[in-house]
């Protein structure tokens, strides 16, 4: 049987497009997302999650491509984005 | 509430965040790792009931805590023998092994070698960060030559182990090198591995920032990734000389070996049913 799920916090951000979701628990504010978004849609937050890491924030949604470039480069399972 | 990753049906999510440093690779190949089961699974290839992941010591063979499959966490370097036995005993199972370079290559390197020339029916993975990262990042035997590491304050003055033509020469039915900094690609070669017969080989080059970058000044998660990813090049159909394994000049990525010749399996059933009628087994 599956565990619990722990408790986790998701961020959902709409653009016209696209949903970019942030499980800000999970970020470990590492970075890779930022770096390889090809339209520059995220950025380094300033809040910080329980474990003291300050997670990444889809500061322009609407130049998402919904390539999901982040969703495969985050090493923690912390983002994905969806259509609509 | 709720957590809705697309993979989270695949992980033990009581688990997560990981043991992993912020940055490591290690995350990104699973993520790939996972999605390549996901289709197999959808197309009715594989069943999650028959998945098993096996991983020796180090921070990747920690990797088989993660997902959501049976899972053997076992002796350093001793992953394949365990996987070989359970294949051996349930055909039916998809074994994929999951270990770092030194996990496959160093101290296990002599399985490696028997698993190879027997073709035995195993998916190996191995997660090439080029340096021994749980313990503190002593040279590896892929370790680049001329890099400092832990143990190489000089530099590293010894040739490296190219873990790609030692699978191919020895017989491997697949033999493919990627990079977790081409994430999709990544996917699409563990896809194609999980449907081989015999042994499937793939050298997934990594980054370890923490311990491997901090030698080198690349201790920056992105620099890391970023040095690594200007050094691939993606190739297609690669000849093996092209496997040349060298930090200055980079890496080729891309199936080096892919053809379909018996596995351990298929052999050993043919000589049980050559000495007794077809019975057993
Ligand atoms: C028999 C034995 N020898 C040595 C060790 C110490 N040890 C633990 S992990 C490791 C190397 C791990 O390197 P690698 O397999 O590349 O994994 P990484 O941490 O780099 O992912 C070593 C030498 C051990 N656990 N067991
Ligand atoms: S020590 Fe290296 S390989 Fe291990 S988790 Fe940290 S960054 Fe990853
Ligand atoms: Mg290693």
């Amino acid at each position: 049987m599956k565990l619990s799920t722990p408790a986790a916090t998701l961020i959902k951000t709409k653009s016209s497009k696209y949903a970019i979701n942030v499980i800000t628990e999970r970020c470990k504010e590492c970075g890779i997302c930022v770096a390889v978004c090809p339209t520059k849609v995220l950025a380094r937050g300033d809040s910080r999650n329980r474990r003291g890491y300050r997670y990444v924030v889809p500061a322009y949604p609407d130049k998402c491509i919904g390539c999901k470039m982040c969703e495969y480069s985050c090493p923690d399972f912390a983002i994905f984005v969806e259509a609509g | 509430m709720a957590v809705t990753h697309p993979l989270d049906p695949y992980l033990r999510v009581d688990r997560i965040p990981t043991m992993w440093c912020p940055g490591c690779g290690l995350g990104i190949a699973l993520g790939a790792i996972l999605r390549a089961i996901d289709r197999r699974i959808e197309e009715g290839l594989l069943k999650k009931e028959n998945i098993a992941f096996v991983g020796g010591i180090g921070c990747t063979a920690r990797m088989t805590l993660y997902p959501y499959f049976d899972s053997a966490h076992v002796i350093h370097g001793r992953a394949i023998p365990f996987a070989i036995a359970v294949k051996v005993v349930k055909p039916e199972m998809k074994m994929v092994i999951v270990g770092g370079d030194g996990d496959i290559a160093a101290i296990g390197g002599n399985h490696l070698l028997h698993a190879l020339k027997r073709n035995a029916d195993l998916l190996v993975i191995m997660v090439n960060n080029m340096t021994y990262g749980m313990t503190g990042g002593q040279l590896a035997p892929t370790t680049p030559r001329g890099l400092y590491t832990t143990t190489t304050p000089y530099g590293n003055p010894e040739r490296e182990l190219n873990v790609i033509k030692l699978a191919a020469a020895l017989g491997a039915n697949y033999v493919a090198r990627s990079s977790i900094t081409h994430p999709q690609l990544l996917e699409r070669t563990i896809y194609k591995a999980l449907a081989k017969r015999g042994l499937a080989f793939v050298e997934v080059l990594s980054t370890c920032p923490e311990i491997f970058g901090r030698h080198i000044g690349l201790r920056n998660p992105v620099d890391l990734y970023m040095e690594l990813k200007k050094k691939v090049t993606v190739k297609t159909n690669p000849s093996i000389e092209e496997s040349d394994y060298d930090w200055g000049r980079g890496f080729v990525i891309g199936e080096f070996v892919d053809r379909d010749e018996p596995g351990f399996l298929d052999t050993y059933r043919e000589y049980i049913s050559k000495s007794f009628g077809g019975g057993a087994v």
